[in-house]
């Protein structure tokens, strides 16, 4: 089981953050910014099509082609998994968790209130991602890159209410290697 | 090339760089929202930074294939402060979220479940809500240089020398022990 140390990613930082902005130029050079919450209301789309046809239909937003193809932005989502799950494969880094270091720190070793936590904090993050048209991709690393007006307000509430609810929620610092 | 298989391979460079970068690491996350451990904003440093320069550069050479997300305040405030949230209480985004369930992190997989009922809120509020809100104070899909009228290389510059005093400042205390 995992011993409450928090380990060191398999790349610095350097390396690491060069990577990740070659990737969005490389993107916005061939195709567009990356992004990718849209996605997850196509996913809902797909399954309301099946069970409820005539509400997407009549849907204000979601009978547009946007929502109801999978597309560019559907295959990028699909990228990311099988793209995550290699590396993590290659690096031996791929193991079964149900919690992590900074919870268990603080609420012990047990999963359950994590997976509760999860649950909530998903239904916020799409939520939000969403109603701000964007998410720490679409809307912060993208709208950083291209300038755009809407990341300044996103960055401020962003970081604002995330460093605040990180410091409600989890109190106690576990040992980090460094 | 067909933009699915285009779509597919930026998504696995994406995901892979997200867990070889540490992003893909819910500990790592929130040891940078609670300014213990700074590998985090170090790399999102540099992956904004490399996007904003490489932007640039594809701009001037015309080849940028630009994305710009409309300016509601309103909806971009309130969307942020919910992610924020979500983002803090979990250490999980969209994209990383997605990254980590694929790493076999179990909690990340019922926070993906979590965003998909997030989603399904937002189209189900959508008319009473997100498209409302977006009305309110929405200045279009606009970037800061043809906001300002500073010059896009003048902006570039200075978050440039920004990010360098961030970088320069975080150095020495990467990581803290408890």
């Amino acid at each position: 089981m995992a011993q409450n140390v928090v380990r060191k990613p398999p790349l610095d930082w350097l390396a690491g953050g060069l990577l990740l902005g070659l990737v969005q130029v490389a993107a916005i050079g061939l195709a567009k910014p990356l992004g990718v919450s849209t996605q997850f209301v196509v996913a809902d789309t797909k399954l309301l099509d099946a069970a409820a046809p005539d509400y997407v239909t009549a849907h204000k937003l979601i009978s547009s082609d946007k929502y109801r193809k999978l597309g560019y932005g559907w295959w990028l989502d699909i990228g990311i998994i099988v793209g995550a799950a290699v590396a993590a494969l290659a690096t031996r880094r791929w193991r079964v968790q149900t919690s992590t270091v900074w919870w268990s720190e603080t609420r012990g070793p047990g999963a359950a209130s994590r997976m509760v936590a999860c649950f909530i904090g998903g239904m916020f993050i799409l939520l939000g991602a969403r109603l701000a048209h964007g998410c720490t991709s679409g809307q912060f690393a993208s709208g950083w890159a291209q300038l755009t007006l809407a990341a300044v307000p996103f960055t401020i509430t962003l970081f604002g209410f995330a460093m605040l609810t990180a410091m409600i929620v989890y109190p106690k610092t576990p040992r980090i290697e460094s | 090339m067909p933009t699915e298989l285009l779509g597919f391979i930026i998504g696995c460079m994406f995901g892979m760089s997200l867990f070889l970068a540490g992003l893909a690491e819910p500990d790592k996350i929130v040891g940078t929202l609670r300014l213990k451990d700074f590998h985090v904003m170090r790399v999102i440093a540099v992956f904004v930074l490399v996007g904003m320069l490489g932007t640039w550069i594809l701009e001037m050479a015309g080849a940028a294939n630009l994305d710009v997300k409309p300016a509601a305040v309103v909806s971009v405030l309130i969307g942020g402060a919910l992610l924020g949230i979500g983002f803090g209480l979990t250490g999980y985004c969209p994209g990383t979220g997605l990254a980590c369930a694929a790493a076999g992190r179990l909690d990340a997989a019922v926070a993906v479940v979590g965003m998909l009922v997030g989603a399904l809120l937002y189209i189900v509020t959508y008319p009473a809500v997100a498209a409302p809100l977006d009305e309110l104070a929405n200045y279009g899909k606009v970037m800061l240089p043809e906001v300002t009228g500073i010059p896009r290389a003048v902006w570039v510059i200075v978050l440039c020398a920004i990010g360098a005093v961030v970088l320069a400042l975080t150095s020495r205390k990467r990581t803290v022990a408890a």
